[in-house]
């Protein structure tokens, strides 16, 4: 098992390499020199060929990228300049806003979605599975945004069972109380289409592994029903579950971009929007390869979980 | 006697686990070195289990694999291109599963046309008048050629492919498995259908299949393949009733028959040889009973007095 | 064009396309609706209510016409979503049968790129084209068909593996067909389907992504709007004034809510698995729906018998009578063997015993079964499950697809001990170790922790075998448990089980296709045809005088080995279709001794000589049994 965890970690090396490329490549790509969106456009010609020089953009684009990739294997990222510090610090401090909100999110979604999909499927055409399906076609239609809106007016203005935005009160103690009820409502919005997907998926999943010849086997030796369900079927079906809930991980990341604007949660999506907005290249550059490198870990540990599963699969 | 197919020392190994710039992971061998001569008008059975490669054989025979080594002679020609459309006009193959091997999306009528367009060039008039012989002489209606595929059964499939085949108008045609996945009673209407059209059409025929009753009784000889190597070739009638490799013995032995007691041939619970890890040697010693250390070495398919070829250091009394 | 039916048969998909259209028709003709400019502004009518004067839907922060506004806006969204899906399908759809099609190194290369993209979320590489290319609608759109592309490539790719490696493209490549011209002719046409289904799920998604980018204030720029600009301007208002919210974001959600609904119609109806109704989940046990009396048991102390037993399979309007009145029994330690050609319901009658013939679309219609005096159709589950696998096992054909794959020969085994009796695991397992050594497998103690995958055919059909003799039943049935196999593993295998059956007093109902294999294990013969049993008797006498004209012309056309080269003779015709089936004798047609009377009304089944029964006016002779 080691063996196979260090194995798909080398095998993550050239894939981190790719993504620092195409990131470098379309960011190469902007119109225009930073320096003069930095520096404005009243700056002296003087000026901006300084700066140029001091963020190495005379330099040829192959060199400029070893440059960047060598600083960022230090650990330097740039500096950003809107925010006027490293870019690795503010990118740090978000991301760890993201990933309460986003895995919060995804271990809602993972259960309730896989939890939903069985059930939809052990209950085909019943009232639960049609329940579940209507609930489900709402959710994976509704936008995330739109829906986060909804909740603040209902759930923050007019009951004001939550606060309205933010992760922690303004005044008041930072314990953990404070930060769940700030985190409920933008999780829950941030969780429903993910749930829906992953509802879905489990259900044809389950549908396709309750049709095959070993749940015939298992119900002639006499498995419990439940058994059959829980113990064979889903257990096969978590095969192709599993992928899923990888890519789906990769979505909740990215609607967590929309959640923390509408609830002005201090995440790295947030950060990034305004980044772009401000043409805050080296923060975009920084934040991008840095939370897609995290995505890539993630997805190394869905592999191993994969192959916990399925023996099937040569570690 | 004219020879409608020789193959010599044709051989086929495969990649597993290929990788993008290294060597792949290791070579597993298919189809050991194989020399076969076929004639023309003869039928020849090639029998074997699962594994034993003689399905990647008749792919090899048809360009739709290109030998790993070896050489294949059509009707005195050496051929060696890997263009398939210069394999179809001389030798072609009628599919195991006949509902797969035809396209569900299109109707007969363009299934049949496709080798007639691009193998022979024919135009329009020319091909209905051939697709009309051809159907004539594998008895089905030509109301059919204006259905999709799913609307047959397997036998009349079967048919289809046959027809299709034909159409190409090639002499020699490799029949794989072409009536075990049709029931026994449409089995027969098959094989009978086969044994008509070679007399008709004047053709040579590599008979695969697993089922030793039926390779005994269309073929004129037949090969027996273990583990990707031939282990004896002699006449249909001889083979199994007189086998004179300990392995063809087995089969015949395991064969059910009417009126034959039940016993288990082999005393021993026994596993096929593991490709990855392939025994040195004859590959069939360690399940034989007469094997002696003198197997350790490959032994040669070699000619006996009867006319039959065996591979066997050891082989039986007739 | 039945596509159309079928969309049309489904009520929501019907409800989406209803919706879709009206959408559409609005969005086309908005510029000539008479509306106000959806981008003059007015401050003086700054955020007026719904239903106001004027304004149907009210105004936004800077006086403009929502009604206005939301239909160009709509306008805007739908072109942009439907325009990313097209083109992320198409170039997405032509990556993926490029690399499905041609494999190898092209297919790794081009993989290689596609999970590079799918390593980012989504989200990280359409925010850094739109950094890159700058914000606006076009833009916006670029980014989204981007980075659908790979999602699309991926799954297209695995669909043409599937096709490339169907035996039709080799056919067409004898034909003389170039790969060019099998790509656009053999495989294009196998994989439209498969993007219609994929672009008709993901438009819905591609526009509340656009819409999303929009929101961000990445996309459209003002005074231009979509949904997503829309709401986006309005978030600021949200709780003074939430109608300029909720206008734009309901109809996002009334826009996706019908390309979704429309999307799975499309879907179902291009799948040709929910026609047949394989995508239908097998109940725990068959349905029961009996009309008629309930049969008695037989006489003459059997263990397991049939009475009458019909089972029929309904799909949609058509009844498939599978088993048409079957009665049979077993004896304690006596072998039944039961035969016919794919289709007779041999294989249905196994399965109706302990209700597991899969149901929907399975309907057991009538007769009976009873196992030692129990009365087993229509049993409650509980009493069903108490039975299967304790009393009565089953053995079935493939043993790859009959084994659980995740599970360790070991544990499923175990599992079928302790369903039935309460055991600790470490005593299970020292009985599971037994029974693989009782099914004679080699190396039992480190056997027993391998997984299927790891097995020969062999081996994982005696584990098949061992998990039926787990619980010792008193009844085995065995559904062709040999026919996967090659033919020395066959061998093994069946004398294994004669073995077993007269060491252990079973009694067995063994089906199959094969006349040697019955000649060799069983003591009697049922034979079935079109659902129904023609002849039954000692195996023996069956076997060296058959009586009914299908038994004997059936073991005919079967080649037997010994006999050399010869011509067969082959049945005429084809076994009938069993949702017609004709009056009288099923195989009227194909016998060469029909009469008029063969096909006036019902046939029964009749004494022929001792132990023997028939159905069939005018049987073979017996008298050479004697011999």
């Amino acid at each position: 098992m080691a063996g196979y965890i260090l194995k798909r970690l080398v095998s993550a090396i050239p894939v981190l390499l790719g993504i620092s490329i195409i990131v470098f490549l379309i960011m190469a790509m902007i119109p225009g020199d930073p320096a003069t969106a930095i520096l404005g456009s009243y700056a002296t010609p003087e000026n901006v060929e300084k700066l140029n020089r001091d963020l190495g953009l005379d330099k040829p684009l192959v060199q400029r990228y070893f440059i960047w990739l060598g600083n960022m294997l230090q650990g330097d990222f740039g500096r950003s300049f809107s925010l006027n510090r490293p870019v690795i610090d503010e990118v740090l401090e978000r991301f760890n806003g993201t990933l309460i909100l986003a895995g919060t999110s995804f271990v809602i979604c993972s259960f309730l979605g896989v939890a939903a999909g069985v059930v939809s499927a052990a209950r085909q055409y019943g009232l639960a599975d049609k329940l579940i399906t209507f609930v489900v076609l709402l959710g994976i239609s509704i936008p995330s945004f739109f829906l986060g809106m909804m909740m603040i007016l209902i759930f923050a203005v007019n009951l004001q069972w939550f606060p309205v935005s933010g992760m922690w009160p303004i005044y008041g103690d930072r314990d953990i109380a404070a930060l769940i009820s700030h985190l409920t409502l933008p999780a829950l919005a941030l969780a429903t289409v993910a749930t829906g997907v992953i509802a879905r998926l489990s259900r044809s999943a389950m549908l396709e592994v309750l049709r095959q010849d070993f749940i015939r086997t298992a119900r002639a030796k006499g498995v419990h029903e439940r058994g059959v369900i829980w113990r064979h079927a889903l257990r096969a079906a978590m095969v192709s579950i599993i992928p899923v809930l990888g890519i789906q991980a990769g979505f909740v990341l990215s609607g967590a971009v929309y959640i923390e604007i509408v609830f002005q949660w201090p995440g790295v999506g947030r950060m990034l929007v305004d980044a772009i907005l401000t043409r805050d290249i080296l923060l975009v550059q920084g934040g991008v390869v840095f939370v897609a490198a995290c995505y890539v870990m993630f997805n190394i540990a869905v592999d191993v979980a994969q192959s916990l599963l399925d023996p099937r699969i040569k570690t | 006697m004219t020879r409608a197919l020789k193959l010599t020392d044709l051989s086929k190994t495969f990649a597993v686990g290929l990788r993008l710039f290294r060597p792949p992971k290791a070579l597993v061998r298919a189809v050991q070195p194989v020399s076969l001569d076929v004639d023309k008008g003869e039928t020849l059975g090639i029998v074997g289990e699962s594994g034993c490669g003689k399905s990647t054989l008749a792919r090899m025979l048809v360009g739709l694999l290109e030998p790993t080594d070896g050489t294949i002679e059509i009707e005195g020609e050496p051929l060696n291109t890997a263009d398939p459309a210069e394999f179809g006009k001389r030798i072609q193959y009628v599919f195991q599963d006949p509902i797969s091997s035809l396209n569900p999306r299109k109707t007969i009528r363009q299934i049949m046309e496709a080798p007639l367009r691009h193998l022979h060039g024919m135009d329009r008039a020319a091909r209905a008048k051939r697709i009309s012989e051809i159907f004539a002489a594998v008895n089905l209606r030509e109301e059919f050629l204006d259905r999709y595929p799913h609307e047959f059964s397997g036998g009349q499939a079967q048919r289809i492919g046959i027809a299709r085949a034909l159409a190409a108008d090639a002499r020699i045609l490799i029949l794989d498995e072409p009536v075990s996945a049709l029931d026994v009673s449409v089995q027969a209407q098959v094989l009978n259908l086969l044994r008509d059209l070679k007399a008709e059409f004047d053709l040579t025929y590599l008979f695969i299949s697993h089922d030793l009753a039926v390779v005994e009784a269309v073929s004129d000889r037949v090969a027996v393949l273990y583990f990707g190597s031939v282990v004896e070739v002699g006449r249909a009638e001889e083979v199994f009733a007189r086998p004179r490799h300990p392995y063809t013995k087995l089969l015949a032995d395991s064969a059910p028959v009417v009126g034959r007691k039940l016993s288990a041939p082999e005393g021993r619970e026994t596993e096929l040889p593991d490709p990855m890890n392939p025994p040195k040697g004859c590959a069939f010693r360690a399940r034989c009973p007469r094997a002696t250390a003198q197997c350790a070495a490959v032994p040669p398919l070699e000619r006996t007095p009867e006319g039959s070829y065996v591979a066997c250091f050891h082989p039986l009394d007739t | 064009m039945s596509f159309l039916r079928l969309l049309a048969r489904n009520r929501l998909a019907l409800a989406g396309l209803i919706v879709m259209v009206c959408v559409v028709v609005l969005a086309l003709i908005t510029p000539l609706l008479p509306l106000a400019d959806p981008n003059v502004t007015s401050t003086g009518d700054r955020f007026q209510r719904p239903f106001s004067e004027g304004a149907l839907l009210g105004t936004d922060h800077l006086g403009r016409d929502l009604l206005s506004r939301l239909l160009h806006g709509a306008r805007l969204s739908l072109a942009v979503g439907f325009a990313a899906a097209v083109i992320a399908a198409t170039l997405g759809a032509a990556v993926g049968i490029i690399a499905g099609f041609y494999g190898g190194r092209t297919d790794n290369i081009i993989m290689r790129g596609v999970d590079m993209l799918m390593a980012f979320p989504y989200i990280l590489l359409a925010l850094a084209i739109v950094a890159a290319l700058g914000p606006g609608l076009l833009n916006a759109l670029i980014a989204v068909a981007a980075v659908n592309i790979p999602f699309f490539a991926r799954n297209i790719r695995g669909v043409t593996v599937g096709i490339a490696h169907k035996e039709f493209v080799d056919a067409a490549r004898l034909s003389g067909m170039g790969d060019l011209r099998i790509i656009i002719t053999e495989v294009l046409p196998n994989v439209i389907p498969v993007i219609v289904i994929a672009m008709s799920t993901t438009v819905g998604w591609m526009i509340l992504e656009t819409a999303g980018l929009s929101f961000l204030g990445l996309g459209s720029q003002p005074p231009v709007a979509d949904l997503g600009s829309m709401l986006g301007e309005a978030r600021s208002a949200l709780i003074t004034n939430p109608h300029t919210s909720i206008v734009p974001g309901a109809m996002i959600l009334i826009i996706v809510m019908a390309i979704n609904l429309l999307g799975d119609g499309v879907r179902d109806a291009l799948d040709p698995r929910l026609k047949s109704g394989a995508l239908n989940r097998p109940m725990p046990t068959t349905l029961v729906d009996r009309q008629g009396p309930v049969p008695q048991p037989q006489a003459g102390g059997a263990l397991l018998s049939i009475e009458g037993l019909k089972t029929e399979f309904h799909v949609k309007n058509r009844h498939y009578k599978a088993v048409g009145g079957v009665t049979l029994s077993v004896r304690s330690g006596e072998c039944l063997g039961i035969i016919g050609e794919s289709g007779s319901g041999k294989s249905v009658t196994a399965l109706s015993v302990m209700g597991l013939v899969a149901s929907p679309p399975g309907v057991i219609t009538g007769g009976a079964v009873h196992f030692e005096g129990q009365e087993l159709v229509g049993a409650p589950y509980a009493q069903l499950r108490r039975l299967r696998g304790d009393r009565v096992a089953y053995i079935f054909q493939d043993p790859l697809a009959t084994l659980h794959p995740l599970y360790t020969v070991g544990d499923q085994l175990i599992e079928a001990v302790q369903s039935h009796h309460a055991t600790a695991k470490a005593e299970a397992r020292a009985h599971a170790i037994d029974l693989l050594k009782s099914v004679r497998i080699p190396n039992a103690e480190k056997r027993i922790d391998s997984y299927p995958h790891e097995m020969s055919g062999g081996m994982r059909q005696r584990v098949g075998i061992a998990m039926a003799l787990a619980n010792d039943p008193d009844v085995i049935i065995a559904d062709e448990p040999t026919t996967a196999l090659d033919v020395t593993v066959q061998a093994q295998i069946l004398s294994l089980l004669d073995d077993l059956r007269r060491d252990r007093g079973l009694a067995i109902v063994f089906i199959t296709h094969d006349f040697g294999v019955v000649a060799q294990l069983c003591d009697r013969v049922a034979v079935m045809y079109a659902g129904r049993i023609v002849e039954e008797g000692p195996t023996d006498a069956i076997l060296n005088a058959p009586s009914h004209p299908y038994t004997s012309r059936l073991m005919a056309c079967v080649p037997e080995l010994g006999g050399g080269r010869r011509e067969l003779a082959a049945i005429p015709g084809m076994p009938p279709v069993v949702d017609r089936l004709p009056d009288g004798c099923a195989f009227a047609d194909r016998c060469h001794k029909v009469r008029k009377a063969c096909r006036r009304g019902e046939i029964d089944l009749v004494d022929n000589g001792p132990d023997r029964t028939v159905r069939c006016i005018d049987p073979e002779p017996v008298r050479e049994a004697a011999q």
